[in-house]
């Protein structure tokens, strides 16, 4: 038994771990409609923000997390303005290419600054380890991850689907022509979105590059994931996001516990029943 | 008049100078993976060069040494074909160093047995693809089967009957599989459990909970070079399978020196077989990693570097026993194929038959030494070749 609910625990956390890799594209994707793969090339880079502020500066783990938010929010505003912005009106097919070059660019540079070998990421000795939680031994690294994605979840809710700034994406994204005439400053709320997009993303690397290691390669390594979560929880949803993320992750968990040899095999299969029941995604609106 | 005579007279030094040039140079074609992801494989190459070059010089048999560097960009058949006709056909290299990876060399093979140009196999351990495919190649890496098969007896040995085999899904996983199972069972190891892990795989923890269920003495793992192993043993770390007693053992990839920092602690302790480790105690060793750093810093030594090295050892011993006269490519190989030499990994042998390599195996346990995570040997298996 104790078994069972350990291995659901994994699931679940896993779960998590794979919502907050993938929450940040679900953002600029699902609420801007603009596909952009480079959301996983700032994962990379909030990943070497994080390994950078604690190797050379000494910054504890925890500091590292909202300053890796501040940086990337910051770089992918910048790109949103010299680059992205330009692409809003084009079609999926020319943001896919424009982004995927955008990808491999982030790889060699990636390269260049920081070698092609993997980095050492040191977690603080609190986030190591297993803690007994009634009756079971949990990983604390996963409990953490928990913790840290139910904060994030609820935060985004209420902050993006609740809100009033919430609406004003929305309206943007719905029609910009006439959200610009009601008065809105369309430009501002994309950049601001982004950011909080590009914010995302990069946490999102910082927080699973200890599970996931950190090399130039990342980012094309975890696209396919963050593909997964996204369409599979449906555009525009961050619950959906959450929901496929946890669906998917204990399905893994669970599928490789019981049927191993064909473990690795479960969420793509699931991916392709979920999408064809609902192609729209779980929580998906109605194209 | 005097213009035409002095150009004509030119002209005709730069020939001759060009026919003695001919004469006395030795191309070596380096194609290795320089940039992109594998560019790590690129670096040791020519780390390995470099210093052997500042050692040795850059003449051999009284031949000046040529380097053609070419990227494969990793594992790339259609590049490495391209390339390999290239330095073959318009740059007319003698041998080559490369190309790696197996997919390049199963590429390479073809050319290089028509032109009849030996190369070396730094970087490729699939069975199989020396020998039959072209007898100019030799191997100065090493066979999957070396590595595999030397830890089922070992841990039998020590006590450790039931063994839980992990291994990543794909071909050369497959095979070494098929190898530790063999040897496990001719020492009456006894199988707790085996799966097979995907290569894209980012979550363990539905694996370790099944090692844990085995009730297994000891797991042997192996997985491809990269992110697979770095999960892995962190996995068995973080799941506190580690602090079980199960033993963790493996194919020295691992816990190969080019990434064992970013596994950190949880790497302690683990058993692998290997083909060098730079504490290797050798006074031929001590000097090769002590003026590996003087030239090449804190970028520490992969097993794809000594292959390097060793095969240009074996290049220049050759080149210096051709001595004169033109390069002859099968004097070349009959020298090379068959020879014994001392490596800084230790005592190394071509076999005779088929350009593979016969090398010590060691056993090492990863232990911090000097506050560095290092694979220190503890048991050799002398003289093992490609079954």
């Amino acid at each position: 038994m104790s078994a069972v609910l350990t291995v659901l625990f994994n699931g679940i956390a896993y779960g998590f771990l794979l919502f907050i890799m993938s929450v940040g594209l679900s953002v600029t994707l699902g609420m801007m409609n603009f596909v952009n793969l480079a959301q996983a090339s700032f994962s990379m880079f909030g990943g070497y923000v994080m390994v950078m502020a604690m190797q050379w500066f000494g910054v504890p783990f925890l500091l590292t997390l909202p300053l890796v938010f501040l940086v990337i929010g910051v770089l992918s505003v910048v790109m949103e303005r010299l680059v992205f912005r330009h692409f809003y009106n084009t079609d999926d097919l020319t943001q896919v290419l424009l982004t995927i070059g955008l990808v491999f660019m982030s790889i060699a540079t990636a390269t260049y600054f920081w070698g092609g070998t993997y980095q050492r990421i040191d977690m603080p000795p609190w986030l190591i380890g297993q803690r007994e939680i009634f009756g079971l031994t949990l990983e604390t690294y996963r409990i953490f991850l928990i913790v840290i994605g139910l904060a994030m979840a609820l935060a985004l809710i209420l902050g993006l689907e609740r809100t009033r700034f919430g609406a004003m994406v929305r309206a943007c994204v719905d029609n910009r022509r006439v959200a610009g005439a009601c008065g809105l400053n369309t430009g501002l709320i994309f950049a601001l979105t982004f950011a909080v997009g590009g914010g995302l993303a990069g946490l999102g690397g910082a927080l699973s590059a200890n599970l996931l290691g950190l090399d130039p390669n990342f980012p094309l390594r975890y696209l396919v994931y963050l593909l997964i979560i996204v369409s599979v929880g449906g555009m525009g949803t961050i619950s959906g996001t959450l929901i496929a993320g946890i669906a998917l992750g204990v399905a893994d968990v669970m599928g490789k516990y019981y049927f191993p040899q064909f473990g690795g095999f479960v969420i793509y299969v699931l991916t392709v029943l979920c999408m064809l029941w609902r192609p729209q995604g779980l929580m998906g609106r109605k194209a | 008049m005097r213009i035409v005579c002095s150009a004509l007279a030119a002209t005709a030094l730069t020939l001759a100078g060009f026919a003695a040039q001919a004469q006395e140079t030795v191309k070596i074609g380096i194609l290795q993976s320089f940039s992109g992801i594998t560019s790590l494989g690129g670096q040791q190459a020519d780390g390995a060069v470099k210093l052997f070059m500042k050692k040795y010089g850059d003449t051999a048999g009284g031949k000046k040494i040529e380097l053609i560097r070419r990227d494969t960009t990793g594992p790339n058949p259609e590049v490495a074909k391209r390339l390999v006709q290239e330095v073959v056909t318009r740059e007319r290299v003698n041998l080559l160093i490369g190309p790696d990876y197996t997919p390049n060399t199963l590429a390479a093979a073809p050319i290089l047995m028509e032109a009849k140009v030996p190369s070396f196999v730094t970087g490729a351990a699939t069975t199989g693809i020396i020998g039959e495919k072209s007898k100019y190649s030799t191997r100065t890496f090493f066979a999957v089967p070396q590595l595999c098969r030397p830890l089922a007896s070992y841990a039998v040995k020590n006590g450790w009957k039931r063994v839980y085999v992990a291994v990543a899904d794909f071909a050369p996983g497959h095979d070494c599989e098929k190898y530790f199972l063999e040897a496990l069972k001719e020492a009456n190891g006894e199988l707790a459990g085996n799966v097979r892990i995907p290569v894209s795989n980012p979550e363990f923890s539905g694996y370790m909970q099944r090692m844990r269920d085995a009730k297994a003495d000891a797991v042997f793992i192996f997985m491809p070079i990269g992110e697979l192993s770095i999960g892995i043993l962190r996995a068995i770390n973080d799941s506190g399978l580690k602090s079980t007693g199960i033993k963790i053992m493996g194919t020295g990839d691992i816990t190969d020196e080019t990434y064992i920092d970013a596994v950190g602690d949880a790497a302690i302790g683990t058993i692998t077989t290997g083909i060098y480790s730079t504490q290797h105690n050798s006074p031929l060793n001590k000097e090769f990693v002590k003026e590996w750093a003087e030239l090449n810093g804190k970028q520490r030594i992969g097993w794809g570097a000594l292959a390097v090295y060793d095969s240009m050892r074996l290049t220049y011993d050759a080149l210096n026993a051709q001595g004169a006269g033109k390069f002859d490519a099968d004097k070349f190989i009959s020298f090379v194929h068959g020879r014994t030499f001392e490596s800084p990994r230790g005592p190394v042998t071509i076999d005779k038959n088929n350009g593979d390599i016969i090398q010590n195996i060691y056993i090492r346990r990863v232990d911090k030494v000097d506050g560095v995570l290092q694979n220190v040997e503890i048991e050799s298996f002398s003289n093992v070749g490609f079954k």
